[in-house]
């Protein structure tokens, strides 16, 4: 439909969103992207400094490390908590008793604050008087308690971990498209004598492949760009060993180190370009191997 | 069949109750224990975590409650979170109506740029958002928030709604032409509707989104005029140092508004994510 | 169609609504400066401080007003204030904590210079001995001292006297004894922590172990100087043998001083503002709190108290002459004797302004012993984070928690310390 007689409509429909995007994404990338080749302080004037800012990033062992956890969290988010997510979503599709209650109970946590929730988790990991070593204790397995923050072995997976299994808004979403796949296709697959597991397996999860493919991408976008339960929680420690790019940006900043602040911010935006155009590639192909099958 | 068909039929169920069972205590039995212990003492808190207290403290809570305006900063959330989410919606469907019904050389172009959104650690913007806010004269207001929030999720939003515009088949909007519908009418009595889930999935992303986001309130605000919650409850940690038990009270009462909310409208919010799938 | 133009014209008022009512332009005569201020809600100078704003917007009805706009997020506000100062928006007036990185805002013309006003009408000499200078850089003074920080060691009387303990140790030899006899009382020795942006006790602890073994002239040493490797010896033994809590490592102020003020803890670190605190906060606490230099290490120098500026007053830069002479006016009113002897006495904070007490004067007696040290104080040198800038202060958290973790030697800490700056 080549509807270029609209091209009024079309112009004031998308004007809107352009002006927004420019000032609001554009501008400010052109500034990171150009504040991240100089030296900077915010007071005096910036000095040209090309691409040495990212040498010294890669020489910069707290960056590696930082990248290297941003990397598990996308992987965790993208695929452990999606996972998750799907499970629960193809187990209340079927409508097992108290299922809308369930429902809503786990979208709960999505609808109270992140600050909150990090701010209970802090108390649940609390070393002293956090519920999570009481329960170990009052189970008697005091020699599992943890400073779960402050040790470098416990401190990332319990930062992870709650996240992940935070499921409540993907799993709506891959709800709603579980129930939306008509029934007759799984009596169908019943009369044939197929179990449960299997009906999941090759009617649920090929349905889904649309939405959970977005659902990845989504949860690893974000694991790429995670900052504030890090920040709020042990804000990189120990030892460096949760440091994420994102906060590290942030400490930059405080220093007044715009360029390298900016150079990470650069690094962060490539990297997580990268790392999901690959995902989404390798998926596809799955994708139209699969199809090429069939 | 036989022995063997129930034996696995009662593992499968096990293993689905079991599941369930645990997404259940995991995410309601923290908020239950931040219940309780809003109403012990300190000394309880350290001595005896797991137990109820011996004496419900109302005290914690006239301590919470006497630090801040937290009525006020609610409303400045739901005013804050509302707009946004309007104008994001907005914005974003009819950028998506174009760029999915019309195709004119350069769909693919504005469409790949504005999805790359999405990857943009938001938090890398601090100082030219700082900047931009300031110098048009929006410091410290609630529509800095508004507009920000509303532009930064432009992305997602176009992603989702997007996605579920260009499913709609090109034959209804064939129809509506013949039948004398206007490029506007098309978008709003057509298409739009049509792509409600979409819409839907994109509005709570983005609602939820500027309820709790608080960088960019931190940033961008400075006095109670423009505070919101999350800022309220962050200052929470500050202010009471290792007055724990009142910083748990502190902490309960920015939640509960919150699940109140939700238990009345959870309804309405789930069945709007989901109808749209259940019609189509 | 309709609804939605009419939906569309209803959001653009309401947004243009908004606009408006931010936008509302007060064009009065009156000047109005914008304070964003920690000294609020629980801060212990918020009452007083309040107070003397007040006095101040009714002294000057009409013509100038301050406004506190509370900002009760310490950590924030100094990302906040770094934010703002690099869009070029600064705040009419703020709070300034003077270290070698804030000290860079000093370029340019952000800052309001003081210099000449100071020096007429002897404004200088209410100000303590070596404050004004340490404020000021390249012969210009752009901020005004405030707000003092004396950091002695901190002790609880009551739990050495229960664990058999006469007097605080004046050498580390009797300081790990003490710390022997504390734990077999089942009392933990010391609070320490790794977390908030500085580790501060930590960060405290390690600046009084240098000042022990460098002397008054410790900060001109370099980082090779083996000083800093066997400082980091000890105060990795502080954090070993259940000499400091479990949840030290990660752990912040509200962690570190919360065992303090819950009696957990027998020895801690802080400064005059938080005696307010202690007094409200820790009624069963407050009475015993003692405090002392830190203990000598081995052929070290004894009596060594560690003193910085904590909080500086600054302003924004302005052509206009009537609202800096709005600015001078409540920067004096706010250094003169007078009012800041109102602070001091309500919140146990020390000052920058020269203060004298009468005896009719209700001096916290906490706040007296911290005065005797300050005067009793063989030197008093500042603090590691008021001598090196903040990338490596803020690394010191991190490598401290590697080093309590058994995960980094001393020297690998100093060299983690070195990398950072």
């Amino acid at each position: 439909m080549k509807l270029h007689k609209n091209w009024r409509g079309i112009l004031l429909f998308l004007l809107p969103v352009l002006i927004l995007y420019c000032a609001f994404f554009v501008y400010p990338l052109g500034f990171v992207f150009s504040v991240s080749l100089t030296e900077w302080n915010g007071v005096t004037a910036p000095e040209f400094r090309g691409v040495r800012n990212f040498v010294d990033l890669a020489g910069n062992e707290t960056f590696r490390l930082a990248v290297r956890n941003n990397f598990i969290w996308a992987l965790s988010l993208g695929f452990l908590q999606i996972a998750l997510a799907a499970l629960v979503a193809m187990i209340l599709a079927r409508r097992p008793r108290g299922w809308r209650l369930l429902r809503t109970i786990y979208f709960l946590p999505n609808v109270i604050s992140q600050v909150a929730i990090a701010m209970l988790w802090l108390a649940i990991f609390n070393a002293e008087h956090g519920i999570l070593n009481q329960l170990l204790i009052g189970l008697g397995l005091e020699n599992w308690t943890h400073n779960w923050l402050g040790e470098i072995e416990t401190a990332l997976p319990a930062i992870i971990g709650q996240q992940v299994l935070y499921i409540g808004y993907f799993m709506i979403i891959l709800l709603a498209g579980t129930m939306s796949i008509p029934e007759s296709f799984y009596e169908a697959a019943e009369i044939d004598g197929a179990g449960i597991l299997q009906q999941e397996i090759h009617i649920t999860l090929p349905m889904l492949r649309g939405i959970l493919i977005t659902s990845m991408t989504l949860a690893m976008a974000y694991g790429m760009r995670h900052f504030e339960a890090t920040f709020l929680m042990t804000g990189g420690g120990p030892a460096n060993s949760t440091q994420v790019m994102g906060l590290m940006l942030y400490k930059m900043t405080g220093y007044l180190d715009y360029g390298h602040a900016n150079a990470v911010g650069a690094t962060l935006i490539l990297l997580g370009g990268v790392v999901i155009a690959t995902i989404r590639w390798l998926l596809s192909r799955g994708e139209a191997a699969s199809e090429a099958m069939q | 069949m036989g022995t063997r068909k129930s034996t696995a039929a009662i593992i499968a169920k096990t293993a689905k109750w079991a599941v369930l069972l645990f997404f259940l205590i995991f995410t309601f039995l923290p908020l239950l224990w931040l219940f309780i212990t809003s109403f012990k003492t300190n000394y309880e808190l350290l001595t005896a975590p797991l137990s109820l207290p011996a004496k419900w403290q109302i005290q914690n809570y006239i301590n919470a409650f006497q630090l801040s305006d937290l009525h006020l900063l609610f409303v400045h959330s739901v005013l804050v979170s509302a707009l946004s989410t309007a104008l994001n919606i907005l914005v974003a469907s009819m950028a998506a109506y174009v760029l999915s019904r019309y195709h004119f050389g350069f769909n693919n172009v504005i469409l790949s740029i504005l999805l790359a959104g999405i990857l943009i650690p938001i938090i890398a913007l601090m100082v030219p958002y700082f900047k931009l806010i300031s110098r048009s004269g929006l410091y410290d207001s609630l529509l800095a928030l508004i507009l920000t929030y509303a532009a930064i999720n432009i992305p997602i939003s176009v992603f989702l709604v997007h996605g579920f515009m260009s499913a709609i088949p090109k034959e209804l909007e064939e129809a509506a032409v013949i039948d004398g519908c206007s490029f506007l009418q098309r978008y709003s009595r057509i298409i739009f509707p049509l792509s409600k889930l979409g819409v839907v999935t994109a509005g709570t992303f983005v609602f939820l989104y500027s309820w709790n986001e608080f960088i960019y309130a931190l940033l961008l605000t400075s006095s109670v005029r423009a505070r919101t919650l999350q800022l309220g409850i962050r200052f929470f940690k500050s202010q009471f140092v290792s007055d724990y038990t009142s910083m748990y009270a502190a902490l309960v009462i920015t939640i509960i508004p919150s699940i109140v909310v939700y238990v009345l409208l959870h309804e309405k919010i789930i069945q709007g994510l989901t109808s749209g799938a259940l019609k189509g | 169609m309709r609804k939605l133009f009419i939906f569309g014209v209803s959001l653009f008022l309401i947004l243009s609504v908004l606009l408006l009512v931010n936008s509302c332009a007060k064009e009065e005569e009156e000047i109005v400066l914008k304070w964003p201020c920690i000294w609020v809600a629980k801060d212990s100078k918020a009452a007083t401080v309040g107070a003397l704003v007040d006095q101040f917007n009714a002294d000057n009805a009409g013509k100038i007003r301050v406004e506190i706009e509370p900002q009760p997020d310490y950590d924030g506000y100094r990302d906040k204030i770094n934010a703002m100062m690099a869009a070029g928006q600064v705040p009419d007036l703020f709070i300034f904590n003077p270290d070698p990185t804030t000290f860079t805002y000093y370029q340019g013309d952000m800052l309001m210079d003081f210099t000449d006003e100071l020096k007429k009408g002897g404004w200088d000499s209410w100000f303590v001995e070596g404050t004004l200078d340490a404020s000021t850089v390249d012969g210009r003074t752009k901020t005004i001292p405030y707000e003092l920080g004396l950091t002695p060691i901190w002790y609880n009387q009551a739990l050495l006297e229960k664990a058999g303990v006469d007097a605080f140790p004046e050498t580390f030899d009797e300081f790990w004894v003490m710390c022997d006899k504390l734990k077999a009382a089942g009392i933990v020795p010391t609070s320490q922590m790794t977390g908030g942006s500085n580790a501060w006790t930590s960060m405290l602890w390690y600046s009084h172990i240098l000042a022990s073994i460098g002397g008054p002239d410790v900060w001109s040493k370099p980082l090779s100087d083996p000083m800093y490797v066997q400082a980091a010896e000890i105060l990795l033994r502080m954090y070993s043998e259940g000499n400091t809590t479990r949840d030290a490592v990660g752990g912040d102020a509200g962690v570190s001083g919360g065992h303090f003020l819950a009696g957990r803890t027998a020895i801690f670190i802080n400064g005059p503002w938080y005696i307010g605190r202690v007094r409200n906060d820790a009624p069963d606490v407050y009475p015993h709190t003692g405090v002392a230099p830190a203990p000598k290490v081995a052929g070290g120098t004894y009596g060594g108290q560690i003193g910085f500026l904590l909080s500086n007053l600054a302003a924004a830069n302005t052509d206009d002459p009537a609202r800096r002479a709005a600015v001078v006016k409540f920067m004096k009113w706010m250094t003169t004797p007078e009012n800041v002897k109102t602070i001091s006495l309500d919140a146990g904070s020390l000052f920058c302004v020269k203060l004298e007490f009468s005896a009719s004067d209700q001096v916290d007696p906490l706040q007296k012993k911290f005065m005797e040290a300050s005067a009793n104080a063989a030197f008093v040198v500042s603090h590691l984070q008021g001598n090196y800038p903040v990338s490596m202060i803020n690394e010191f958290g991190q490598a401290l928690g590697k080093m309590a973790l058994g995960k980094a030697t001393p020297e690998e800490f100093v060299q983690m310390l070195d990398a950072a700056r």
